[in-house]
């Protein structure tokens, strides 16, 4: 009888002593898990601080004088400023380029403003040759900033685009929109109306190139050059082996849509070597391309503008009175 | 045959017992470069964001809080694996976290997206011919084997969690 007692005390400890190894263990093992947890937090609380102290502030100041050069582009600087010289290539559609916006759209506004930059405006269309509708709204967006810069409020207008951006492959700028983010801005009922009827016509030029020019003339390229050829040349190229062979562009002669083309065909030809133009956004000072880590950073950008020498816009200020109406 | 040969081996230890540990910190040490290096490629956080939102899954403002914090985490789990702390924890989280980045690929590739998936830096629309769902796929599901690993047989030298008396 005693010793079978002992026996199951003897069992009954053992048993606990099994018990308290497998808790001690799991102590262990959530204390080791909540250290990781901590860790994990602590890294991404420090690093989203850090990473977020980076954000540039809105900038609701006054904004420098806009002039609208003669390729389209417009250039943000009060008269006579000498400063580094920061081109800004952007396509209204491209997603990169908003983000470049919200980063550091109001940091190019303050720094022109207090005349330590001349802020050089370059609209383009990388996506007019894409598929229907990214091409559209891309050109859409393109061809109502500039008639927006005739109205002298390109800056303000390329921020109401870039805030109501489409989402990339569905249908947005329409004319309706476009025509009411003009009218939130401040201008007179007058320069509403001209606006409204430019972009009408502009829009029908955008939907003729999309939907029916370019369509018939990649097929009709492919045919007759090859996929091949056709992937390594630039739209404007294509336009130009078009006009040789039946597909004459002149309806877009004299309209924004074809100017922002052509813009965007210059572009690529402009710089060489490292610098060349591959893609949007594409940030230069004084001609030199600026890589990601300083073009979409807050303290990267400044750094680069208050490092440079003074520069000079290589466009000439559209003349007066050469405007349409 | 092969397995009367290796099954005994597992079961009662001794080669594998040597092996594995070394196995464990290789894939450690694999890992912790591949998510560090994802993290790093992923900066600036503007970039990333675009990244994110070309899933066209998240309203704005949660994808600029992933595009963030994704790179953040990503580094964490690193150095974590690095100094092998909550091994098995942090090897079943890495292995989740490619499940659901392959998730996203997939819903991609469902939705008809033509994207880069942003894995190391990059991301945003591309052409339809050059989007690489497969082997984006196919490197997470490699990844997700290593984190898998680690998650099983968390035991591995050079590790805190030796020092804090676990997995020994």
């Amino acid at each position: 009888m005693g010793s079978e007692t002992r026996k199951r005390a003897r069992e009954h400890l053992k048993e606990q002593r099994a018990k308290e190894k497998k808790a001690a263990a799991l102590r262990k093992n959530l204390i080791v898990v909540g250290a990781a947890a901590a860790v994990v937090l602590l890294i991404v609380v420090i690093g989203y601080a850090v990473l977020n102290s980076d954000r540039g502030e809105g900038y609701t100041g006054p904004i420098a004088a806009q002039t609208v050069q003669e390729d389209g582009s417009v250039v943000m600087a009060d008269d006579g400023v000498q400063a580094p010289v920061v081109e800004v290539y952007a396509d209204y559609q491209c997603p990169a380029c908003r983000q470049f916006e919200i980063t550091n759209g109001g940091l190019l506004k303050e720094r022109a403003a207090r005349g330590e930059a001349i802020v050089h405006f370059r609209p383009v269309s990388i996506f007019a040759q894409q598929q229907v509708p990214i091409s559209g709204n891309s050109l859409r967006g393109g061809a109502a900033a500039r008639i927006a810069a005739d109205h002298g409020v390109f800056v303000e207008y390329n921020d109401e685009l870039f805030e109501n951006q489409p989402t990339e492959g569905r249908e947005g700028f329409s004319t309706d929109q476009l025509k009411g983010w003009f009218a939130e801005l401040e201008t007179s009922p007058g320069q509403q109306e001209e606006f409204g009827a430019r972009l009408d016509e502009e829009a029908a030029v955008v939907t003729e190139f999309t939907e029916e020019f370019l369509p018939a003339l990649t097929q009709d390229a492919v045919d007759r050059i090859g996929q091949e050829t056709l992937g390594t040349m630039v739209l404007t190229d294509l336009l130009a082996w078009g006009a040789d062979n039946g597909h004459d562009p002149a309806f877009l002669e004299g309209t924004y849509t074809g100017e922002i083309i052509e813009a965007t065909g210059n572009a690529y030809t402009r710089y060489s070597g490292d610098d060349a133009f591959g893609g949007t956004p594409s940030i230069y000072i004084n001609g030199t391309l600026l890589d990601n880590n300083t073009a979409m950073t807050v303290r990267g950008l400044s750094e680069a503008i208050a490092s440079a020498d003074p520069g000079k816009v290589e466009t000439q200020p559209l003349g007066d009175g050469g405007d349409e109406e | 045959m092969d397995t009367t040969d290796e099954t005994p081996a597992l079961v009662s230890g001794s080669r594998w017992d040597t092996v594995q540990p070394w196995i464990t910190f290789v894939c450690r040490l694999a890992l912790a470069g591949i998510l560090g290096y994802s993290a790093f490629s992923k900066y600036p956080p503007a970039l990333s964001v675009q990244a994110v939102e070309a899933y066209d899954l998240f309203p704005h403002e949660l994808a600029r809080l992933i595009g963030y914090t994704l790179p953040l985490f990503e580094l964490a789990l690193a150095v974590l694996l690095l100094v092998g702390l909550a091994t098995r924890f942090t090897g079943a989280v890495a292995t989740l976290l490619m499940l659901v980045f392959i998730a996203g690929i997939v819903s991609a590739m469902a939705r008809g997206l033509s994207i880069d998936c942003g894995c190391f830096g990059g991301g945003g629309a591309v052409d339809p011919e050059e989007t690489t769902y497969g082997l984006s796929i196919t490197r997470d599901i490699g990844f997700a084997a290593l984190g898998a690993f680690i998650a099983l047989w968390p035991r591995s030298p050079l590790a805190l969690d030796r020092a804090l008396g676990l997995f020994r």
